[in-house]
């Protein structure tokens, strides 16, 4: 890996958060990461990282479990339920296996206890940027779909929803009351604007609109 | 050696040793001129004795047999010099002081002895709850020592990456941090050696509020995972105590720790130590908590051996708080605190006043 020639000189095109109080570990990783040009945001409590702005970009959470104030676990806890997608790598300075399963449960990418050798932290990092990056670019695509799904009408919409099913042309044309003819032109019609090559591609478009 | 109290009046006259030979020496010149002045009727040799005691304090077994020896051959000495009186009533009383010098020598050593035993005792009670209580502090003294290895370990990967890079600067920047927070852990192993230390100390001229800040350190983490709030109102200016850190150490870690068990399963989690000057000369050392209080606890009987309100305590913890703080000079109490929860105090007998300076 390539050591960052200065981290000013260009935006960081991913980043690590970590949530550490002690101000020697913060500065141990945030040396370690810039080392492997890794952009990095330090904070020394949950309250300090909430109150700061976060980057849209590929990014993961280090969180120590023992803070001052609301603790490590508390606060995955918290993210998971309120659905933020940040992935978690969970640090603790005692490492019991109740604890870390706690912490997989709830979906923590990793769970190092400290002492931990760095090549295990920058993995976990690794895996767990590549995670946010996964799930950006599928959030994007729904993104996209669902502003294509917004162009379709009220009529071709019903269609699709039929269609997907597996219900034929003519089942279609049987359950909204319209000719058969109509059903044909509103499917390709609906094909087009979600731009999907083939009925295929259409249902698997649904499945992620949850349609 | 430690503990060997003065006595309470001749304590500010004997205090400083190079005058007591000089005050004994004087004391037997006097009781011996009144016994060879006097007939020999009058047996002014049995007050010896009182040099015997005052040597028993302040002397081995060597020294104080030969005081008493000593005492005997002036004794005998005055025998032969007084003119006055008759010889066979001198001759009874001669031995009847005789006597009394060596019963009282072997009398005050056997006392002595049984004293030192007892103050052995105490001292090897107290190191077992001192460990004890190291054993209940095991987790946070091992987070504590984790956090500076886990901050090495990291940064000597970072330096290592960093050299590889071509980028010394930063390499020597973690180099820098390795150091320190070695010197980190090794503080904190100073810090549990004294507590581990079997024999206590001598006395020093102690800075209260810097032991409590050492002792505080010891316990942070351990009030962090229970989720107190430790709070220390140290005062300003506060005169130092002569005093064993080592032990007075352990009563502040023992209220502390007893303080951050009544709080937990509270509602509102605080712990506080004060320090300030008291009236008459003392430091008060008080620890107070927002715990469930006193209720039903007997006050009276707080402090002493096995009484216990824990369901897994020992009841040693207060009672050897109590004789170390006595041993000192001090008085241990305790009271309900305001709005609620208990508030255990102790005092030290104030030396010098002013904490300038590192003068130990």
């Amino acid at each position: 890996m390539k050591p960052a020639s200065g981290s000013e000189t260009s935006e960081p095109e991913q980043v690590v958060f970590v949530i550490d109080d002690d101000p020697a570990m913060r500065e141990a990783l945030d040396s370690l990461l810039r080392s492997v040009g890794l952009g990095v945001r330090c904070f020394g409590s949950v309250a300090e990282f909430l109150g700061a702005p976060r980057p849209d970009i590929p990014s993961c959470l280090v969180l120590d479990v023992r803070l001052p104030g609301k603790s490590g676990m508390d606060f995955q806890k918290e993210l998971a339920h309120s659905g933020t997608p940040l992935p978690v790598i969970i640090m603790t300075g005692h490492g019991d296996i109740a604890m870390s399963v706690q912490a997989m449960k709830i979906g923590a990418v990793d769970f190092l206890p400290k002492p931990f050798r760095e090549q295990d932290l920058l993995d976990a990092i690794a895996a767990a940027l590549d995670k946010d990056r996964l799930h950006r670019t599928q959030s994007a695509e729904i993104d996209t779909l669902r502003e294509r799904l917004a162009t379709l009408s009220e009529g071709e919409r019903s269609v699709v929803a039929l269609v997907v099913q597996g219900r034929l042309n003519k089942q279609v044309a049987g359950d909204l009351g319209v000719s058969e003819i109509t059903v044909k032109v509103r499917r390709a019609r609906a094909m087009r604007k979600m731009q999907a090559g083939s009925l295929a591609e259409l249902i698997k478009m649904a499945g992620k609109l949850g349609i | 050696m430690s503990g060997r109290s003065p006595l309470p009046l001749l304590g500010p006259l004997l205090g400083r040793r190079p005058l007591l030979p000089i005050l004994l020496a004087l004391l037997a010149a006097a009781i011996f001129l009144a016994d060879t002045v006097t007939n020999l009727e009058i047996a002014v040799a049995v007050f010896y004795v009182v040099i015997v005691l005052i040597a028993v304090r302040y002397l081995d077994r060597r020294g104080v047999a030969m005081v008493a020896a000593a005492c005997m051959t002036l004794t005998v000495l005055s025998f032969f010099l007084t003119r006055a009186g008759a010889v066979p009533a001198g001759v009874v009383n001669c031995a009847i002081s005789l006597v009394a010098i060596a019963v009282t020598a072997y009398l005050a050593l056997r006392a002595a002895a049984a004293e030192a035993q007892a103050r052995e005792a105490q001292a090897q009670l107290a190191h077992i709850t001192r460990v004890t209580m190291l054993g209940e502090l095991t987790a946070s003294i091992a987070h504590e020592l984790n956090q500076p290895l886990a901050a090495i370990v990291l940064n000597g990967n970072a330096a290592r990456r960093w050299l590889a890079g071509g980028n010394p600067d930063e390499a020597g920047k973690a180099a820098e941090r390795i150091v320190r927070d070695a010197e980190r852990a090794s503080e904190l192993i100073k810090r549990l050696r004294g507590l581990t230390r079997k024999a206590a100390g001598k006395a020093i001229w102690l800075d209260v509020n810097q032991l409590i800040s050492d002792t505080l350190t010891l316990v942070e983490t351990e009030a962090g995972r229970a989720h107190v709030a430790l709070r220390a109102e140290l005062a300003g200016q506060l005169p130092r105590a002569q005093a064993d850190p080592v032990q007075i150490q352990q009563v502040i870690l023992n209220l502390i720790l007893n303080a951050l068990e009544a709080v937990s399963g509270e509602e509102e989690r605080d712990v506080t130590i004060v320090t300030s000057p008291g009236r008459s000369g003392e430091i008060v050392i008080e620890v107070r908590d927002s715990g469930c209080g006193l209720n039903g606890v007997e006050l009276d009987h707080v402090f002493d051996a096995f009484y216990t309100t824990k369901p897994e305590g020992l009841g040693m913890g207060l009672a050897i708080s109590r004789s170390i703080v006595e041993s000192h000079g001090g008085r241990i109490w305790a009271q309900p605190a305001v709005p609620r929860g208990a508030a255990f105090f102790f005092s030290l007998q104030a030396g010098r006043t002013g904490s300038r300076g590192s003068d130990q």
